[in-house]
């Protein structure tokens, strides 16, 4: 979506409201998913409990296994109603055109147990799209069916099945484009990254089944396939960004992950795979993700925690179509995507944290499909310091938080330069990278 | 060398300290001897120890519970007494005091192997400095 949104806009927009948009955009991955205070209700545990930084969206060893067991666990004292909210009102200062204030978001959560064996998250989601204009839409979906507490061998087992709506978001590790909600901007994508053009995050429904094996071996295989345009129409998306059809669509996912309670490390491997049509009466392409990371988390007595990941996404495609471009010339039947996503974050007392991304998005050189210079890398980075003054045990409330933000936003490279970047001609005022950074400062409530 | 003492009165000092040194020693050993429960560690490192092992699950606060009881006063506190609190059969019918001997006896073990059927899932902590510092720790929480 991400990347949909930034090829309309350097379509259409003028430049000065490019760095807006990207750093709304941006902005919106950043604050998409949070700590859920109708967890804390039920579990009666802390947001910091599974949130490093108390509000989220990174998450400790103890909020991967809470979602592991299907969002089900419990204090025990009865039924706790399972919803939440959370508002944002965000300033946004690009570093070409207005700076904005706004209430950019207003969420409604469904999150929580429904048996013992019976979880969810459900996330509506309303976003600011003009003056006082609001478009509501069906954000992320997991239920969950979990069978705890078996045995393997004389192991612990935890079987699950996930229903889901983004390929990666159910993931525990939560390293994953759509669930880290950090992705590589840029003119294309891998299709498990929430950035890529016509990718199926929030658009798709599957199912996937997954096994925790002796606390450390996680493994899940599953489907999806693409909503219908008219159910995305009806759930607030717009059908120009469809991800088209999708046939014979795998999701694999294996990792090993070890808790030593005070350091955490993981390693993974990722694999999606399927025959997509777009549009949807089109040929098919087949695309191909294969990808690994890696994560390490220095936890200690949680007054500094330390959380370093790394994921890298191959995507390998043979397009079904031939495309030609101006003059004739003829687009490669072929083409490798590459995303690539570091980040540190580094937690103090479980309140005060700086998180640190380096993106890149890279492909094969294509003078037809990534115009003007035929080179679709782009580089950026993503700088936040947030204050999360709630949510710890000994806090005010355990149970609602706050969360102040400043957050840079920093463009080094799109379509693989600097400068002019969309090729403007000898006397029109080009448009450089540098052009697309921002910075934003955002107030988040959730309870 | 400047010394805040003269000769004669640093040498009194000396045997004072001594004196004082062993009625310490003396106290001190009576003491374990008479309760041999009370174990050794340093409650300040055992906060620590809680923080990574136990606090996911339990909050030392009065009336918080998690997923597990609230661990204010467990020291001499008798199993399952938590009246807001839904403990699991096993524990329920366990029937014991949470002295420290069996905190250390409880803590040291998978939970599952101490008590058969509890809600508890702790694989247990080995190493014996941790185990002693947390138990120091859990005594001061009251």
């Amino acid at each position: 979506m991400l990347s949909h949104l930034i090829r309309r806009v350097t379509r259409r927009a003028r430049p000065a409201h490019l760095g807006w948009a990207v750093a709304a955009l941006l902005m919106f991955a950043s604050t998409s998913v949070q700590a859920i205070p109708a967890y804390a209700r039920q579990t009666g545990s802390a947001c910091a409990d599974c949130h490093a930084g108390s509000y989220g969206p990174q998450l400790t060893p103890y909020g991967m296994r809470f979602k592991l067991n299907g969002y089900t666990d419990t204090d025990g004292k009865g039924f706790k109603i399972p919803v939440s909210g959370q508002l944002t009102e965000t300033h946004t200062n690009p570093a070409t055109g207005k700076s904005t204030t706004d209430l950019t978001e207003g969420d409604l959560y469904l999150a929580g147990r429904l048996t013992d064996q019976i979880g969810g998250f459900v996330k509506v989601e309303a976003d600011r799209t003009g003056k006082n204009t609001y478009n509501t839409r069906l954000s992320n979906v997991d239920l969950r069916f979990v069978a705890k507490e078996l045995k393997l061998g004389g192991k612990d087992l935890t079987l699950g099945v996930s229903v889901n709506n983004s390929p990666g978001f159910q993931d525990p590790i939560a390293a994953l484009p759509n669930a880290s909600f950090i992705s590589p901007i840029g003119v294309t994508g891998t299709f498990l990254s929430q950035a890529a053009p016509n990718g199926p995050t929030n658009r798709v429904i599957g199912a996937t089944m997954y096994a925790l094996y002796d606390k450390n071996w996680y493994g899940e295989v599953g489907t999806y396939r693409s909503l219908p345009t008219s159910t995305q129409d009806h759930l607030g998306y717009n059908i120009a960004s469809d991800p088209g059809t999708l046939h014979d669509t795998g999701y694999f996912r294996f990792a090993y992950m070890k808790d030593m309670k005070k350091q955490f490390f993981s390693a993974g491997v990722v694999a999606l795979t399927t025959h997509r049509s777009l549009p949807r009466s089109g040929p098919s392409d087949d695309l191909t993700d294969l990808g690994y990371d890696l994560t390490y988390q220095y936890l200690g007595n949680r007054e500094h925690i330390l959380q370093l990941s790394y994921v890298n996404i191959l995507e390998q495609r043979k397009y079904g179509a031939d495309l030609f471009g101006p003059g004739g010339v003829a687009a490669p039947d072929r083409g490798d995507v590459h995303d690539q996503t570091l980040t540190a974050t580094y937690t103090f007392h479980q309140t005060y944290s700086l998180s640190v991304s380096h993106l890149i998005s890279s492909g094969n050189h294509d003078e037809v499909r990534y115009p003007p210079f035929g080179d679709p890398n782009a580089t950026s980075n993503i700088v936040t310091l947030f204050w999360a003054p709630f949510g710890k045990d000994d806090s005010y409330t355990t149970i609602a938080n706050l969360k102040l933000a400043a957050t840079w936003y920093r463009i080094t490279r799109f379509n693989g330069r600097n400068d002019n970047i969309f090729g403007a001609p000898p006397g029109v005022r080009p448009t450089n990278a540098g052009d697309l950074n921002a910075f934003s400062l955002s107030a988040s409530l959730a309870f | 060398m400047l010394s805040p003492f003269p000769p004669a009165s640093r040498s009194e000092a000396h045997r004072g300290r001594w004196l004082h040194g062993v009625a310490v020693a003396g106290l001190i050993v009576g003491w374990l001897a008479a309760s041999p429960a009370v174990r050794a560690g340093d409650a300040s490192a055992g906060a620590d120890v809680f923080k990574s092992e136990c606090a996911e699950c339990h909050a030392v606060k009065e009336g918080r519970n998690k997923k597990g009881p609230s661990l204010f006063g467990i020291v001499g506190r008798q199993s399952g007494s938590i009246a807001d609190y839904n403990y699991s059969d096993a524990l329920k019918q366990a029937q014991w005091t949470w002295t420290q001997d069996k905190l250390h006896w409880y803590l040291s073990q998978p939970a599952k192997t101490a008590n058969p059927g509890t809600k508890m899932k702790y694989d247990g902590l080995t190493d014996a400095k941790q185990l002693d510092d947390l138990l120091s720790y859990l005594s001061s929480v009251h």
